[in-house]
């Protein structure tokens, strides 16, 4: 009797508990997800023909109606752009799927556990709380090692302005530090860091990247995406040395694409240095990618081509 | 008493009815019956009394010849509308004595007695002042039936006899007059209700002899003395193995003259049921539609008999060693049936069509729906973390299994709505609430007539879940033991519904985010039938 008694006290006990945890929804909720950082690209830019950078070379020897390469460009850069997101935002997935190993007034920590994909390695999350700022750190030591020995690939910060996931935040991969442990890094061996600042408490909205070449021996790639009202997109990125026209150098080229959820888009492209610096190009197309309008700040005799009027109005992203 | 005086004093009773018969005719009847299921403070409320005092003053009406002007029904009425009634039928009766007519008055009261006085619900009617009032009323013959508790206390000091050891001065040729009192238990004793029989057990063998089962003589009349002494003498059968023991009817009489008084006329409404010679004798009981008991009949071997039913349709017993016989009956107004045994078929005692199976006193069950209104305390936690929200259930009950008005019972019940998160960092995500609850409860009763407040003690498993419409956020579940305490009122307003408010405040203790305290209410209200 006394074991039966036992017995269902046991099993009170373990039927008892859970996960129903506010705190836990806002820890989670200072974590972005994809559809915060990636770039959304017009679903008309899909499957549709175009140049890349490569094609670039060529110089800008574009006609109405042509397919608009610069259209090419941005949606192969969108999805370079959208490849490293989601490579950062993988790490923590596992997170996403699991409750917090321990929970305290104002942190959370997942783990530590055993990392499947490197076994030597310990891994742990943790998440901590200060009013409306919340920090997080995705930390891994060799297995055995003390506490002291934790290290972080990943940090982020995420100041929540309520909504879903609507805040100022920043994460970073620090792949020097990674590569220093030993710890494998598969193809980030060329990077010291990746950077992603983002803001998405407010249109437009903001995501900036940086890739910092291993031993930063040249300045950081960056890359920034805005999306406005009306699902309006804006990439801004820069293309060194390219060959835009005839002549002895080659160009670094500033490039900001604009694109409308229809298809419609407008390409602005500065150079930076080379044959033409401080010259402007520009380029709208219509829903098929195809050129409506363009511009040559260097051309005297033949300045801009086809109707201005064809561009979309992009100045919700002037802001 | 041998066999040879009891025949003859038998003899003697039915000479007196045969004389009777011719007075009966001429007689203006008057009633006043009254019910009564509460009896004040110190008493537990009857739960048949109302509906012993429907039955009798329909029966009255119907085969007592009592016009329906000079009858009186009073249900849970006080001593003072008690006396007022009797003031206006003896007003009636002086009338129609002055004009010459002979005159009975019958009163019939069920409900509560003790300490001397009849509690009809917090007032009291002493006994002595009733005798008094009963013995003065202007009426030739006054009859008076008490089924209450401890009523043979009016019979007591007037030469109070248990049946069938009364006797008839057979020498007198004058009609009676004077007053009867018929009671339901002796002085010292309680009066016992039946479940199964849906009343008294005294009230009920009065009306089922007053509808033919006494009429021994088969004369198709019930006389006063035959219906008593067939109310006795099922009564003391039925109560002798209860746990209250056997409760003996008293009968007393102050009668100048002689003579019998017919109580019913079996054929005056015309319509009934015939149970011819050629029937097997044993033990008939007449079932209504409800599974009630309307009428027994205790038939002898080649001997017809007649019961008064009203119109409609019964279910005939009767009880074999083996097996039952089981058939049903169609009595139409104005019409006489006759029963045939033909029609009546074999069936096994699983099928007896007698509902009401509970022991008298024992426990019963019930069974129902319940809806309900769940709070927590705490502001926060109900606006963020603990929804308020409406929960249906289904309910059972138990009760008097434990002890007598104790009440055990196991509950579920879920509910759940639709909400968005509204947090300090996170507002918008859209999520279903859900909350599923099993409890068991054990409470007491007080009842009171057809309330019966409540308090008690309720242990539930409180299952809460939310489930998100963004798969970014995870579902989530918490569960946990949560006592708490019951208050609350059960109304019965039919026999066998049941209508409870209630409310209740619960313990609830939280412990993912931190160990927190919490508590919450909730009201509700349960229907509850009783199969």
């Amino acid at each position: 009797m006394r074991h039966l008694a036992l017995a269902c006290l046991c099993l009170a006990a373990a039927a008892c508990g859970g996960d129903f945890s506010n705190d836990d929804l806002e820890f989670l909720n200072a974590l972005p997800q994809r559809e915060d950082l990636a770039v959304k690209l017009s679903a008309a830019s899909e499957g549709r023909s175009g140049g890349g950078l490569t094609t670039r070379k060529d110089g800008l020897v574009v006609r109405l109606g042509e397919a608009s390469r610069v259209s090419g460009d941005t949606d192969k850069t969108g999805r370079e752009f959208n490849g490293a997101v989601d490579g950062l935002l993988s790490l923590l997935e596992n997170i996403r799927n699991s409750s917090p190993t321990s929970r305290e007034p104002d942190r959370r920590v997942w783990g530590p556990f055993k990392d499947k994909d490197h076994p030597r390695f310990d891994v742990r999350f943790v998440m901590e709380r200060r009013e409306l700022r919340f920090d997080y750190r995705l930390e891994y030591r060799r297995t055995g090692e003390g506490d002291d020995a934790w290290w972080a690939l990943l940090m982020g910060w995420f100041q929540a302005d309520a909504g879903i996931r609507k805040g100022v935040g920043a994460l970073s991969l620090d792949v020097k530090r990674a590569t220093e442990e030993t710890f494998p890094v598969g193809g980030l061996f060329t990077l010291d860091r990746l950077d992603i600042d983002y803001q998405t408490k407010a249109l437009p909205t903001r995501v900036e990247m940086a890739f910092t070449p291993r031993g930063s021996l040249t300045e950081p790639t960056r890359y920034m995406y805005r999306e406005a009202a009306g699902r309006l997109g804006e990439m801004r990125f820069t293309l060194p040395d390219i060959d835009l026209v005839v002549g002895g150098r080659l160009e670094d080229v500033a490039l900001t694409t604009r694109w409308a959820p229809d298809g419609r888009g407008m390409g602005v492209l500065e150079v930076l240095d080379g044959d033409i610096k401080g010259a402007k190009y520009t380029e709208c197309w219509n829903a098929l990618g195809r050129v409506t309008f363009l511009a040559r700040s260097w051309d005297f005799f033949n300045p801009t081509e086809g109707d201005r009027g064809s561009c979309a109005d992009f100045s919700a992203l002037d802001e | 008493m041998t066999p040879l005086a009891s025949s003859f004093r038998a003899l003697a009773v039915a000479l007196v009815l045969v004389a009777s018969v011719a007075h009966a005719d001429t007689l203006r009847r008057f009633a006043l019956v009254a019910g009564n299921d509460e009896g004040g403070s110190g008493t537990r409320p009857l739960r048949f009394a109302r509906e012993d005092a429907r039955k009798m003053h329909a029966l009255l009406l119907r085969l007592g010849g009592v016009a329906p002007g000079d009858a009186k029904l009073l249900l849970d009425e006080e001593s003072r509308d008690f006396l007022a009634a009797l003031a206006e039928l003896e007003a009636r009766a002086r009338e129609a004595q002055a004009r010459g007519e002979r005159t009975a008055l019958l009163v019939y009261y069920s409900g509560h007695a003790k300490d001397g006085s009849l509690r009809l619900g917090d007032s009291r009617l002493p006994f002595e002042d009733l005798k008094r009032r009963l013995s003065g009323a202007p009426a030739d013959i006054r009859i008076a039936i008490f089924d209450s508790c401890r009523s043979g206390a009016l019979t007591r000091t007037k030469g109070a006899r248990r049946a069938p050891a009364f006797e008839i001065e057979s020498g007198a040729a004058r009609d009676a007059r004077g007053l009867v009192i018929l009671t339901s238990s002796a002085a010292d004793e309680d009066s016992q209700e039946s479940d199964a029989l849906r009343g008294s057990y005294f009230s009920h063998h009065l009306a089922s002899g007053l509808l033919g089962d006494a009429d021994r003589s088969g004369d198709g009349r019930v006389t006063l003395f035959e219906a008593y002494s067939h109310a006795y003498a099922r009564t003391v059968a039925d109560t002798a193995a209860s746990t209250a023991g056997a409760q003996h009817p008293t009968f007393s009489y102050d009668l100048a003259g002689n003579g019998d008084l017919v109580l019913t006329d079996l054929r005056a409404s015309g319509e009934g049921l015939l149970v011819p010679g050629a029937a097997p004798p044993g033990t008939y009981y007449f079932v209504d539609p409800g599974g009630m008991v309307v009428a027994e009949l205790d038939k002898a071997a080649d001997v017809e008999r007649r019961v008064a039913l009203a119109p409609g349709t019964y279910r005939v017993k009767r009880r074999l060693p083996d097996r039952l016989r089981i058939g049903e009956v169609q009595v139409q107004r104005g019409r006489a049936a006759v029963l045939e045994e033909a029609r009546l078929r074999d069936a096994p005692f699983s099928d007896d069509p007698v509902k009401g199976v509970a022991r008298d006193g024992g426990a019963w069950w019930t069974l129902g729906f319940s809806g309900t209104v769940q709070s927590f305390f705490d502001a926060p936690t109900r606006d963020t973390l603990f929804l308020s929200v409406g929960l249906l259930g289904v309910e059972a009950q138990l009760h008097d299994y434990f002890r007598e008005d104790w009440v055990w019972g196991v509950d579920a019940a879920v509910g759940g709505k639709q909400a968005v998160l509204a947090l300090p960092t996170l507002a918008g995500p859209g999520y279903r609430y859900s909350v599923a609850s099993l409890g068991t409860t054990l409470t007491s009763e007080w009842p009171k007539g057809s309330l019966a407040p409540f308090v008690g003690a309720r242990m539930a498993y409180l299952m809460m879940r939310r489930d998100f419409q963004d798969e970014a956020f995870p579902d989530q579940k918490f569960a946990m033991f949560s006592p708490g305490l019951v208050a609350g009122v059960r109304w019965n307003p039919l026999p066998r519904l049941h209508v409870t408010g209630r409310a209740r405040a619960h313990f609830f203790q939280y412990t993912v985010d931190e160990q927190r305290s919490l508590g919450y209410w909730e009201l509700g209200a349960l229907v509850t039938y009783q199969p």
